[in-house]
Formats: structure tokens, C-alpha cells, sequence
């Protein structure tokens, strides 16, 4: 028998970070948590994640999700040496098709602190490849499928579309500019932090040179060695400028950097090849005015922000319809989960009858071979082979349901009623009907209709 | 001429089109759609149904196209003619320019211009047959629809490029032209450049055939398509010198090229309101 699914832990939306990190684990600490919860009897099966964002146990519990929710907060607070009266307020804990859809949600970026990111998915394959044989049939499906929702979620709508930070939405309009970024290449003025996450990003989308220029040139070098860029003099400036494409600035200058006449020349000498400059400064770098100079694309953090924020807004609405999704597979899953909760008895009761049947058959077919028997004979011990089947297999029911205690006897009635599809009120209202088959419930009476067809 | 071929052409000339035609105009019809729901609704899929029908559509129109060739009427027979091969090579170049540059976005204006073209070309009176059409004739007018045929599609391409770069330097990223394009400034501007790079000899040779057909049918240089044909000629060959000695390019290419195809557009027109009148 499958217990109940249970999900136990904190996230952003409970906890601030100072709470998340008591309850963090590294990720060679999470086999042993995962262990340890095993060892509990009232888990059967388990798996740990734990972001920045989250700390979560998703399994399987042996009988109770309560007994087994307690023991995920005995876990924390012995794996974790944590104060249970910090943590425990901000625990939250669901139970059944409840903690199904909380992973789904998860699993889908609809929980994540930025709406549709696309870590939180390969965080979860990760948890679960850590979790190793403490993932089990009813765990692994279930995250599979968090899987499958994730993907579908991902293609169906469009919570995943749009750059949600400010060097992506860079990178994005790099793109807009250019197309393809190989071959094109980035100056970074300044070396500011917020322009070294920029310039990764760059990288990472493809482009071919990254060049570093700043008023220090120890920290142009050390900018460069860590963006994997090269490094060079600040008083060429203006050739560098003739020779990027992109160029992200933050210097902690108090005066604009980018000057119109400066812009003007390169532009001039670049032969108004397109120059995009991205302004992540404050105060900025670019004279706004040189946006308007031909060929120049001019973008400070307000108007990366700005999309960002349009982007998140776009994220919002896709939602509703991954929320859908999510329901809807949600649904499914506890249709199969409630199959798996049958399919135990199912087969029980059919290896018993198969072996009732072919015990019986046996016998007949023994009884036959014995003796030469006419045509007559034969018959009278198929119909006798029919009957004794009958009451081999009504005998333990029939016997359950007569001692069953009041209250029990009609719940197992009706039970055997609609497993049956017996029409038991024609045999209430049965003057004639004979003594015995009176007494006897009305539940078992199909048994006098075989022998009556076999008649 | 004689007043046998006369007649003969006359008739050539009211050839009806083929079913092909019809099943031509109907798909570049439901292109437009497909590429208008595309570009408002943001769907891909339409975008990909659009690029299909029209690829489908330039297939029959080429079927009709060849049909009436079998019929012997060519397509520089009249107007009518020259204006429908216009838009099937059109049609056809821009589809060649998707394959390797990511410009479906442009389909938006290409697909309903090839569909009113060819709408056009059906409606505009059977008219008279170009006098005086020799071999020379001909061959000015396929160079000078092909050369056209391409400057079409290097405007669309720069219509699109100066709507885009609007919205980029006023940063509005929520306009339609920027939100469902994926079609970066670059490679619009390229395009265009190599289209117009492409063109213009053929265009050059078109207008070199032009002047010495005219003259040998000695109806003189005073047609007020004339001026047009030469300013056309003009405005591209300027682009081309500016942008290869000044490095002109972007919105001042673009520019140049909604001009040199302008004049050209004004030489069509002229023709065909005096072979309907």
C-alpha cells in the first residue's frame, strides 16, 4: 500500500535568508540527510532540495503525513544542530494532492522568486540524482512528471519568454542590434561590478573579444583576468570606442564619459557601423544626447529595468495558464497514484480465484480421466464443477459479512453490492422467497442464479 | 506589322488565366493572413504556415505563368503581363531571402504587396499591345521587372529596418515592429544593401536596352515616365557610391531606397494608366 505524498520545508515566500541559510545544506550533505530520513518509520521515500531560494523534503510517507512530516522537522534540527523555535514557523507542510501540485509549481519556476527561471529545474534533477535509492516507484514518478509539467509549462506558455534581469535583456538587445554575436566585440569601461555580470553574459551569448579600459589600470588587469578579456590603456579610449560594438560602462565617474563630440568622431569613424553602449552607471556615463547620433543605440539602467519589468509583468499573466496546466496534470497524477493504491488487491484477488479455479478444475479433470464416463456424466460434473466454484469462492465473503459487527455489515455489503452491480432491493422485497435463501444475505445470492442458468 | 499577327495578339492578349492563377491569388491571400497573425498575434507557427503558403503560391503562379508561355504570351507581352512577373519574382526573391537571413517579419509587407500587384495586373484593362515589341523590347522589359522586382524587396526590407530602429532609439520596446521581430537591424540592413547591390546592373542594363529601343522605334525622349525612369536609376546609383566611399548606411541606405524605388513605382504607374486609357 502507498501512504500519503507529503511535502515538508521553507521558502522565500516564509522565511527571510537569514532563516533559509540555518536549514541550508551543502551537496555532500544531502545523501546523509536524505539517510537519515529513511531510517525513520514513518518514510518511505524521500528526496532534499535545498537553493537559496528553498528548503524542501518531497516523499513518501509509511502511514500518517503528519508522523512523517514530523520526522522531516526531527531531521532538520538534528542534521542542521538548528533551533526548531527559528525554523519551525516558517515550515510549511502539505499532504496529498496539495504537496503534488506544490512540486509541480516548483518544479514549473511558478514558486521561484523570479516567475519562469530556468535553474530551479536542473536544482530539482540534481536533488534527486543526490537522493539515489531513496527515491523510490512513487517518488520517482512523481517527480518525472514535476519534470514533464516543467516542460510543458516551458513550451505552452510563455513564462519563460523575456530577459528577467538587466544583462540578459543586454544580451537581448545586443542581439536585436546585431543578430548573431560572434565575431562582434565588447568594450568594458569602468570596472564596476554590475558591468562584469554584463560582460559574462555577453561572453556567454558568444562574442569574440572582450576588452577591459579603466582610469586604474591595475584594476582594468584584474578585470580582465577575471572576464577572461584583455586589458588597455584608458587614454585610448577613443580607438577602442572606434573598434567595439558593444560597449558597457560604469566608471564611478561624477561627468559623463561618453561625450557627444567624442561620439560624434568615433561614430564618424566608424563609418556609422552600428555602436550599442549600455550605461549601468550611476551617475551615468553617456551624455544622453549621444543616442541621438547615427548609428549609436544608447541604453541606460532605467530603460533595462524598465524591460525587465515589462518582461516580469508578461511572466505574471503566462501564469494563469501554467496554473492551468498544472491543475490539469495535477488531476492525472492522483488518478494514477490512485491506482497504484488498487492494484495490490486487484491482483491478490486474482491469483486467488485463478488458484481456486484451477485446484477445482483439477480435481474434475482427475475424476474424468479415472473412469469412462458417458456423455450424460459428463455434463452433471461440469454443472457440479460450476456450483462447487461458486461456493468455494462466496464461502469466505459470505462468511465475513455474517460476522461482521453492525455498522461494518452494511458497509461490507454495500461494498460487495456495488463491486457487483447487484440489484439487491428485488431480493428485499421478496415475499416467497424460500427460508434459507432468506437468510442468507442478499449479497451472495447470484451463486442460486448460476446454478438456476445451468438448469 | 500586319493586321493577321495583329489580331492574333489581340487575342493572345485576353488569354483568360489559368486555374493556376486563381489558386495562386488565393494563397498568397491566405499568406497575408497567416503572416498579418503572425506579426500581431506573435505566433511562430503562423509565421512558418505563412512562409509555406506562399512558397505554394509562388509554385502556382509560376504554373500559370508557364501555361500562358505555352499559349505564347510572354510575360513582357503587356502590362498586365509584366506587372504579374514583377510580383511572382518578388514573391519568389523574398522567399529565397529568408532561407539564410532571418527576415520573415518582412513577409507582413511583402505578401499583401505581391498580392496587390498581381490583383492590379488582373484588373487593369487588357489594353493594346506595346508597339513595336521586338526581341530588344523584350529584354528591357524582363530586365527592367527584374531589377524592380528586387529594389521591391530591398524597400521592404528598409521599410522595416527605419520602423525598427525608430523603436529602438525611442526605446519603445512594446511596439509591434520591435516585439515580433526577430530580424536584427544588421541583417536588415545587409539585405537590403546586396539586393539594391544586385539590382542595379541589372537595372543599368535595363535602362541601356530602354534608351536604345526607344530610339529605335524613334517615338522620342519626351515621356514623362522618362525623367522618372532616370531619377530611379540616380537615387541607387548614389546609394551605392555613398555608402561604398562614405560608408552611408542604416537609416540613410534605407532612405535612398524608399526614393530610387519610389520613382520607379511612378514609371510603372504612368505606363499602365496610358496602356488602360
Amino acid at each position: 500500500m502507498t501512504g500519503p505524498l507529503f511535502v515538508v520545508g521553507l521558502s522565500w515566500r516564509t522565511a527571510p535568508v537569514a532563516v533559509r541559510e540555518t536549514l541550508a545544506f551543502r551537496d555532500e550533505e544531502l545523501a546523509a540527510a536524505v539517510e537519515s530520513l529513511r531510517a525513520s518509520p514513518d518514510v518511505a521515500e524521500a528526496v532534499l532540495i535545498s537553493t537559496c531560494n528553498r528548503v524542501e523534503v518531497y516523499g513518501v510517507a509509511r502511514g500518517d503525513a503528519d508522523a512523517a512530516a514530523a520526522a522531516v522537522r526531527a531531521m532538520f534540527a538534528r542534521q542542521r544542530g538548528a533551533d526548531p523555535a527559528v525554523f519551525a514557523p516558517a515550515l510549511y507542510a502539505h499532504a496529498g494532492d496539495g504537496a503534488v501540485r506544490h512540486v509541480f509549481q516548483v518544479a514549473s519556476a511558478l514558486d521561484s522568486l523570479v516567475l519562469g527561471e530556468a535553474q530551479i529545474l536542473g536544482q530539482l534533477k540534481h536533488a534527486r540524482a543526490s537522493a539515489g535509492g531513496a527515491v523510490g516507484p512513487v517518488l520517482g514518478r512523481w517527480l518525472e512528471r514535476a519534470f514533464g509539467v516543467a516542460k510543458r509549462v516551458r513550451t505552452e506558455t510563455t513564462i519563460a519568454r523575456g530577459a528577467a534581469n538587466v544583462s540578459s535583456v543586454a544580451v537581448e538587445l545586443a542581439v536585436r542590434v546585431f543578430g548573431e554575436l560572434g565575431g562582434k566585440g565588447v568594450l568594458v569601461v569602468g570596472a564596476g561590478k554590475m558591468s562584469t555580470l554584463a560582460a559574462r553574459h555577453l561572453r556567454n551569448a558568444g562574442v569574440a573579444e572582450l576588452v577591459v579600459t579603466n582610469r586604474s589600470p591595475e584594476r582594468a588587469t584584474k578585470l580582465a583576468d577575471d572576464i577572461d578579456g584583455v586589458a588597455r590603456p584608458w587614454d585610448r579610449l577613443e580607438d577602442l570606442l572606434v573598434a567595439a560594438d558593444v560597449v558597457v560602462s560604469s566608471t564611478g565617474a561624477r561627468e559623463p564619459v561618453l561625450t557627444v563630440p567624442l561620439l560624434k568622431k568615433v561614430a564618424k569613424a566608424r563609418r556609422w557601423r552600428p555602436l550599442m553602449i549600455i550605461d549601468i552607471a550611476v551617475p551615468r556615463d553617456a551624455d544622453p544626447k549621444i543616442g541621438k547620433i547615427e548609428g549609436v543605440y544608447l541604453f541606460d539602467i532605467d530603460d533595462l529595468e524598465k524591460v525587465v519589468a515589462a518582461n516580469l509583468a508578461e511572466r505574471a499573466k503566462a501564469a494563469e495558464d501554467a496554473h492551468k496546466i498544472v491543475d490539469a496534470e495535477a488531476a492525472q497524477f492522483a488518478q494514477w497514484l490512485h491506482g497504484q493504491r488498487v492494484v495490490p488487491t486487484i491482483r491478490a484477488l486474482r491469483d486467488h480465484f485463478t488458484k481456486v479455479a484451477d485446484a477445482e478444475a483439477q480435481k474434475v479433470i482427475e475424476q474424468l480421466r479415472r473412469k469412462e464416463a458417458t456423455p450424460d456424466q459428463r455434463d452433471e460434473a461440469v454443472r457440479r464443477l460450476a456450483t462447487l466454484l461458486v461456493n468455494k469462492l462466496l464461502h469466505q465473503p459470505q462468511v465475513a459479512l455474517k460476522e461482521a459487527a453492525p455498522g461494518e455489515a452494511e458497509r461490507l455489503a454495500e461494498a460487495a453490492a456495488r463491486l457487483h452491480k447487484l440489484d439487491v432491493a428485488a431480493f428485499h422485497d421478496e415475499p416467497d422467497a424460500a427460508p434459507e435463501a432468506a437468510a442468507v444475505v442478499a449479497a451472495v445470492e447470484p451463486g442460486a442464479g448460476a446454478k438456476a442458468g445451468a438448469r | 506589322m500586319t493586321v493577321e499577327p495583329a489580331t492574333t495578339s489581340e487575342r493572345l492578349l485576353s488569354v483568360p488565366p489559368s486555374a493556376a492563377f486563381w489558386i495562386a491569388i488565393a494563397l498568397y491571400g491566405c499568406a497575408t493572413i497567416a503572416y498579418l497573425l503572425s506579426f500581431v498575434a506573435g505566433k511562430a507557427r503562423a509565421g512558418q504556415a505563412a512562409r509555406l503558403l506562399l512558397l505554394a503560391g509562388v509554385i502556382a503562379h509560376s504554373v500559370d505563368i508557364g501555361w500562358r508561355g505555352v499559349e505564347h504570351v510572354h510575360p513582357a507581352a503587356s502590362v498586365r503581363e509584366a506587372l504579374g512577373f514583377l510580383a511572382f519574382v518578388a514573391a519568389g526573391g523574398f522567399l529565397a531571402a529568408t532561407w539564410r537571413y532571418k527576415v520573415d517579419l518582412a513577409g507582413v509587407v511583402a505578401a499583401p504587396a505581391t498580392l496587390a500587384t498581381l490583383a492590379v495586373a488582373r484588373l487593369s484593362p487588357v489594353g493594346v499591345q506595346q508597339e513595336g515589341l521586338n526581341s530588344l523590347g523584350r529584354i528591357h522589359i524582363m530586365l527592367a521587372v527584374t531589377g524592380v522586382a528586387m529594389f521591391a524587396i530591398a524597400t521592404v526590407l528598409s521599410l522595416l529596418y527605419k520602423l525598427e530602429e525608430r523603436s529602438l532609439k525611442a526605446k519603445r520596446f512594446d511596439a509591434l515592429t520591435f516585439k515580433h521581430s526577430r530580424t536584427p537591424l544588421e541583417s536588415l540592413d545587409q539585405l537590403s544593401h546586396r539586393l539594391v547591390l544586385a539590382g542595379f546592373p541589372i537595372f543599368t542594363v535595363a535602362v541601356i536596352t530602354g534608351v536604345i529601343w526607344v530610339g529605335q522605334r524613334g517615338t522620342g525622349f519626351g515621356r514623362p515616365e522618362y525623367p522618372f525612369a532616370i531619377a530611379s536609376w540616380l537615387a541607387f546609383a548614389t546609394l551605392l557610391i555613398m555608402r561604398l566611399v562614405y560608408g552611408w548606411r542604416g537609416r540613410r541606405s534605407a532612405n535612398l531606397t524608399l526614393v530610387g524605388f519610389g520613382a520607379s513605382v511612378a514609371v510603372l504607374v504612368i505606363y499602365l494608366l496610358r496602356r488602360s486609357l
